[in-house]
Parts: structure tokens; sequence; C-alpha cells
């Protein structure tokens, strides 16, 4: 962990620590603060803006009404993150959803004012994670993404740690794949997984 | 599971170690290797370039825009909400009633509780007998007996004191006294006798027991 990880884990546990005392300052801060992340998140498991929104709200419900059980095993992001993946698992099976297609997208979400490149990564991005399992995109999001150690990860999806590394292997392996042909490339090596 | 690499130990380490060196959380010495290896490794540095592009990718902004403010603001009213629920003019006014009621009952049992204390602490009898009580205990030897209404008290006095008796009880609603010998020289019969021989005496009758 570094030290930037560690300065940003005792500001959220200060922000805890207040919002368990009712300050809703501390909670519309700590809310802005992971607002963008979440979001970012949970659209690897639905590109629904309004379940997103209610997911994100969800979580949020739970952090004030939990902050002060919060004991502290792990950091408040992991915590917080745990928190929305299963919110976003439980909405997703009360909404019967799938993840949504890049198609189904209406064109108004997209910003026009993008710069060509990100535009053209977010595509790349966009094609590579499709072929991943909803599993393989929270790792691939948390570890690359967010910056989260597999034991993080295992702690926010609630599995072992070696559920973790087998998701995280495969999806890289996938990943390796197509990637390079989505750029424009040929894959650098052949296929070799068994 | 197998790697993708057709390689040795070294490029299945590197393959380990890129997650971990991009997010800067690989110890020193890891990265240094990892640098290390992929100056001669042609396939790991394309790995790694594209692990590299992928974290850059996931690190955008989220094409998806919502509203953080709309967002925080119904979260807010979401909390308020079962506040608001609970505490309505009406209802508020009941609580106060209801409170009020319970403050009241509350004093009441404190009330009783401190009487209780006190008559318990006290150890007095108390001022009344039930019917399958035995009556209070009389002196063996009393006389219960009914002085005529014109009696002084006068008269009264001089005649239990020539008699050697004294009151023990009394008058009781009918306006009988309960009198014993004062000492032990005295005995009962010659008490009564003298008694019903006395002027301005209604009645005097021995108390042999209780029903």
């Amino acid at each position: 962990m570094n030290e930037a990880t560690i300065d940003a884990d005792a500001t959220d546990r200060m922000l805890l620590q207040r919002m368990s005392t009712g300050d809703r300052v501390a909670l519309a801060t700590m809310y802005h603060s992971y607002h963008g992340r979440l979001c970012r998140f949970l659209s690897r498991l639905t590109r629904r803006t309004d379940v997103i929104e209610e997911v994100v709200n969800d979580c949020f419900w739970i952090v004030w009404q939990k902050a002060g059980e919060f004991r502290g095993d792990s950091r408040v992001s992991t915590w917080i993150m745990g928190i929305a993946y299963r919110c976003g698992l439980k909405t997703l099976r009360q909404h019967g959803d799938e993840p949504v297609e890049d198609d189904a997208i209406p064109e108004d979400r997209i910003p026009s004012s993008d710069p060509d490149e990100d535009r053209e990564l977010r595509d790349w991005l966009s094609k590579g994670l499709d072929r991943l399992s909803a599993d393989q995109r929270v790792v691939v999001e948390l570890v690359y993404g967010v910056g989260h150690s597999l034991d993080d990860v295992a702690t926010i999806m609630q599995c072992p740690v070696g559920t973790v590394k087998a998701r995280l292997f495969h999806a890289r392996v996938k990943l390796r794949n197509v990637l390079p042909s989505l750029a424009g490339e040929s894959p650098v090596l052949k296929e070799s997984v068994s | 599971m197998s790697y993708p690499m057709d390689t040795g130990q070294d490029c299945l380490r590197a393959w380990e170690a890129m997650p971990w060196v991009l997010q800067e959380s690989a110890t020193q010495e890891q990265s240094q290797w990892l640098d290390r290896h992929l100056v001669h490794c042609a396939s790991c540095r394309a790995e790694f370039e594209q692990q590299n592009r992928l974290r850059l990718a996931l690190s955008l902004p989220t094409e998806i825009h919502i509203d953080a403010n709309a967002g925080l603001k119904r979260l807010m009213d979401r909390i308020d909400a079962p506040v608001r629920e609970e505490t309505p003019h009406r209802l508020r006014s009941g609580s106060w009633l209801t409170r009020g009621l319970v403050a009241a009952v509350m004093v009441q049992a404190i009330a009783i509780g401190a009487l209780s204390m006190k008559f318990w602490s006290a150890g007095e009898a108390p001022a009344y007998r039930t019917l399958s009580e035995e009556s209070a205990p009389v002196a063996a030897g009393s006389i219960r007996v009914v002085p005529d209404a014109s009696m002084t008290l006068t008269d009264w006095n001089a005649l239990l004191h020539s008699l050697r008796l004294q009151v023990v009880g009394g008058p009781n609603d009918m306006g009988a006294y309960t009198v014993a010998p004062a000492n032990s020289t005295v005995t009962t019969q010659q008490a009564l006798k003298q008694l019903r021989a006395a002027r301005g005496i209604r009645l005097a009758e021995p108390i042999v027991g209780t029903p």
C-alpha cells in the first residue's frame, strides 16, 4: 500500500467516523469522492444509468447506517466497494437484468467532447470487456481500474483469493487474444491456454 | 492454468508481476526485476504495453454520466424520510400525551412503593381485623362493663379504684369497657359480683373467650 493510499484511507476513516455521529457534510464529501469510481465500477455490471444511480444510493444508504459498525478490518474503499458490488448484484437480480450491450446505449450518453484518442481507447476497452464474463470484468476493473490487491478483491467479492486469481488470469488471457486485433494489430503470441 | 507464453519461468514471473507493478503496489525489487526482463523479452514487453493501455483505458472517466448532486439530494431525502414519517404533528402530540401518561403512572408507582415501604418499616398492626383472625388478646379475668350514661367519671373512677380494676379496652360503639383486675389479689368473680351490685352499672359480664 503506497503513501497516497494510506492517506486516502485515513481521510476515509475520519469521514466515516464523522458520519457515525450523523455528520451529513462528511457524507456529502464521501459521496462526491466515491461517486465517479462507483459509477465506473458499476458500469462493468450494467450500463443502465437508472440502475447505477439506484445502486450508488443503496450503497451509501448502507454506508450511512453502518458507518459506526465499520471494524477497520480492511480499507474503507474495499468495504464500500464490497457493499456496492453486493447491492449491484441484488439490484440486477431484482430487475432481472443482464448488462446492456453497446448498441443499446443512446448516443447522448457518450460525450461528444471526448478527445478522439480517449474515444478510441474507450471503444477498444469496451469491445474487449464485452468478451469477458461479469465477474471477470469486475475483477479487471478492481485491479486495473481501482488498484485493489487480490486480497481486497476477494473481500469485495466475498470469495477465495484463488477464485480471484483464476478470474483475473482468464480475463487477461481473453483480453490478450482480442485486444491487439481490436487495435488493428496482430496478436503477439499464439494462444496456448489449456 | 497454463500461461499464454511458450517461455520459461522468467516470463511466468513477469506475467504475474505486471498488474502489481502497474498499480505501483509491487516491491521495488519486483519492479526493477521486471524492467530488466522487459529489456530483452519482446513478448513480455508487448504484453506489458497492452496491460498499461488497459490500465489507462480503465482509468478514463466513465462515459456514463450521472449527476452526483442530484443523486446526493435523493439520498438526503431518503435519509430524512423515515424521520418525517415518525414525527408528524399529530403523532408528535400523541407522543407527548403518551409521555405524560407514562410519567403519571411512574409517579403513582413511586408513591405506592414509598407508602408500602413506610408501612412495612413501621410494622404496625392493621387497624382492621378479618373474621378468620383471632380477636386481640384479652387479659385473663377481664370483664366487659357497661356503665350507665348518667354515671359520672368521678363515680366510675372511684368504683374501679375500690374494686382494684383498671380499664384495658373500650369504650366500644356500645359504650362497653373492658376492665381487668389490677393485681392478682382480686378475683374475677368477686369483682363481677361487686360490679353487678354497684349503682350505675348496667351490665357486667366476664369475657370467657372469643367465638
